[in-house]
């Protein structure tokens, strides 16, 4: 298939594996899909020390439900990547361990309080849930499955999170305000979830030419704002004076000043060299160095022969 | 069999001793879980990964239940976990132990010898005659089971080379002493007898322990810490757990895990509703 | 090795292609299996199959049994009033569907209704 085929026939759901795809939308769609495994692995990462710090059981066992299905999106988002025949999923991940894998800007700084989580576990999983929804469309078939399992399982993810600042907000003086610190702190990143505008977007009209996205950046934050922006003033957040950031009512639009954002930090963080970012991704790929011994020992006992490979001593 | 009785039916004697036993039981589940949830996103592969987090979510589960039962007298998850002193808790110093990176050896070898352990006290327990200790049992045998095989498997696999079988040897050597404090009696261990809250005696159950164990990780290659004619009680470490003497990682463990609560200066504790509400 | 796994919800329903897992043998797939396709949804079976195994062929290898006009298969091409029998009215709404699916051509028949 040419290029022009593709964006031709590009529609919901239109390509699989079995289609002969022209290398400019395998690697296209490489990029999107490793971007999102990534992302859910660092996202995962982020969160985990919260299973740790979390001041109930119920809590515990939520954050460690919501990391588990995390690293389970990164698993169906690699395998929908692989189908694409660029990449296998030990080289993205080898890759992310080699700070060459790209991911969420938010997952690039660090996290140390509890009254933070609700920034990623609501904020970002919110922005997050607004933009799988509309990649159901996607052109590539294992992607929009993947969302199809995605979107099922992180509606807990969202209300999960929710329930958390929920709690904050009604709780102590003290507590309301480390929840307005937090939102003060993290806000601007959660604008730049969805990237840069789209006349400063570099992937995305070939993206959506060929179907693998439905929305653009703009379209998905100003869906996000019109639905968290209630969201927060309702948990007596108050939106920080900047970014500036109009509504406008006659288009239902709201306008960000982008040059209130912080683009020079972005783009350091969209090549792996923001600190903190590093820090996280070097600390995920010692631990995943440690372990390169198990997976060793499990590969000594694939023989690619579906029986137990269990031979040593048995009769 | 007699009728179960609840907890609230108890004299004041029995009632104290099934109190102990529940501390057990639940401290150890507890803290194992806390540990295990360590290695979630830093597993060796991404299926291992869910596998293991599905252990510790269901370990938390069991400590869950029997802090509950603890409940029924006079004790809340506050006064249960993050208002109380590390020192008052009961687990066994096996559960407690922290690990080094990488010593993905150390979570399987653990959780063997952890959940034959299990195994055994949980078909002692379920002949308690007491509700609160018998009805929870058939839904955590099933969990346990899935425990026990993800071990076995792991094992097996782990020891059919001679690198993995190095590191499974390793960790047993390191853990077994701490492995024996399972069996160690507390200070109510008598009066549990007595009642015959667990139906088969802390050394009868080591015993089949060992030998388990023992015939399983030799089967693999892996030389035992102890030999058959060794007296377990002469391999104790220091602390054991029992009787509420820790390693110096238990208190640091419980003051990383109550860090929020404090700083909070929390007095709630966000309880979510169950799946049969 | 890579496996496929096939999940049927509930007792009586087909299993539905879920994913893959990655593990070196039948039984630690197994394992793995469960907790990954089987956790979240209501799960009442899982097939786990190695992924070697399955062979899949499409529109590009086979026309699936002819594209040569076979109408005489298919019970909308067939002129009689089927509502005598609920079952046989069923199967030939069902088949209605899938022509409309096919693009096939509706059948002419002599009119009478």
């Amino acid at each position: 298939m040419d290029i022009d085929a593709v964006k031709a026939r590009a529609g919901p759901r239109e390509f699989g594996p079995a289609d002969d795809m022209p290398e400019e939308y395998r690697k296209a769609a490489t990029r999107m899909l490793q971007f999102h495994a990534n992302s859910e692995i660092m996202g995962a990462y982020l969160e985990k020390p919260f299973i740790r710090k979390s001041p109930s059981i119920d809590r515990k066992l939520a954050f460690s439900a919501k990391v588990q299905d995390e690293i389970g999106h990164g698993q169906l988002l690699y395998r929908a990547a692989e189908a694409l025949g660029v990449k296998t999923r030990e080289e993205m991940l080898d890759e992310l361990g080699r700070g060459d894998g790209k991911f969420l800007n938010c997952f690039h700084y660090e996290m140390t309080d509890w009254w933070e989580t609700p920034m990623i576990a609501f904020f970002v999983d919110g922005a997050a849930m607004k933009r799988q929804a509309t990649l159901k469309q996607s052109s590539w078939t294992p992607y929009a499955h993947a969302m199809d399992k995605i979107c099922f399982e992180e509606g807990f993810h969202v209300k999960h999170g929710e329930d958390i600042m929920r709690e904050l907000a009604s709780g102590s003086r003290k507590e309301q305000r480390l929840l307005q610190e937090a939102f003060d702190t993290w806000w601007p990143r959660i604008l730049q979830f969805f990237g840069p505008t789209d006349d400063k977007s570099t992937h995305h009209d070939f993206a959506a030419d060929v179907g693998l996205k439905t929305m653009t950046n703009d379209e998905l934050r100003n869906q996000f704002l019109n639905a968290y922006v209630p969201k927060a003033r309702k948990y007596g957040l108050e939106i920080p004076d900047e970014p500036r950031i109009r509504y406008h009512e006659d288009r239902d639009h709201y306008e960000v000043v982008e040059d209130d954002l912080d683009w020079d930090e972005f783009f350091a963080i969209a090549k792996n060299e923001y600190p903190e970012g590093l820090d996280q991704i070097n600390g995920r790929a010692s631990a995943r160095e440690a372990v390169e011994w198990a997976r060793e020992s499990l590969d000594a006992s694939d023989s690619g022969m579906p029986g137990a490979a269990v031979a040593a001593g048995s009769d | 069999m007699g009728d179960l009785r609840s907890l609230a039916d108890l004299s004041d004697e029995e009632r104290t001793a099934a109190e102990a036993l529940l501390f057990r039981l639940a401290d150890d589940e507890f803290v194992l879980a806390e540990r295990y949830t360590e290695w979630q996103v830093i597993a060796p592969t991404l299926e291992s990964d869910l596998a293991l987090s599905n252990i510790a979510q269901d370990e938390l589960g069991h400590a869950r239940v029997w802090y509950d039962a603890l409940n029924r007298i006079g004790h809340t998850e506050q006064s249960l976990v993050w208002e109380r002193d590390p020192g008052s808790f009961r687990h066994s110093t096996l559960v407690e132990l922290p690990f080094e990176e990488g010593d993905w050896a150390d979570a399987i070898v653990r959780s063997y010898l952890y959940d034959v352990a299990e195994d055994l006290r949980l078909d002692a327990v379920a002949e308690s005659g007491v509700h609160e200790l018998v009805d929870p049992i058939e839904k955590l045998r099933s969990e346990e089971e899935y425990h026990l095989q993800h071990a076995q498997q792991w094992l097996e696999r782990l020891c059919d080379d001679a690198d993995g079988l190095d590191h499974v040897q390793d960790a047993t050597d390191r853990l077994f002493e701490h492995a024996l404090t399972l069996w160690v009696p507390g200070p109510e261990a008598a009066a549990i007898e007595e009642y015959g809250l667990r139906g088969d005696s802390l050394a009868s159950m080591r015993r089949q322990w060992l030998d388990t164990v023992g015939s399983f990780l030799e089967s693999l290659g892996v030389t035992m810490p102890l030999d058959p004619e060794d007296d377990p009680a002469d391999h104790r470490p220091a602390a054991v757990g029992r009787d509420g003497s820790h390693t110096d990682h238990w208190p640091r463990l419980h003051d990383d895990l109550t860090e929020t609560y404090r700083e909070l200066d929390r007095s709630d504790v966000r309880r979510l509703r169950g799946e049969s509400a | 090795m890579r496996w496929e796994v096939f999940r049927q919800d509930k007792r009586g329903d087909y299993h539905k292609h879920c994913g893959d897992i990655h593990a070196p043998d039948r039984e630690m797939a197994t394992l793995f299996a469960q907790i990954q396709h089987g956790r979240r949804m209501t799960t009442n079976s899982l097939w786990v199959v190695p992924s070697d195994e399955v062979t899949e062929i499409d529109t590009e290898d086979t026309a699936f049994g002819g594209r040569t006009d076979k109408a005489y298969r298919w019970a909308t091409t067939y002129n009689v009033d089927a509502s005598f029998a609920k079952e046989v009215e069923d199967s030939e709404k069902e088949q209605a569907a899938v022509e409309r699916e096919r693009g096939a051509t509706a059948s002419e028949g002599e009119g009478d209704d």
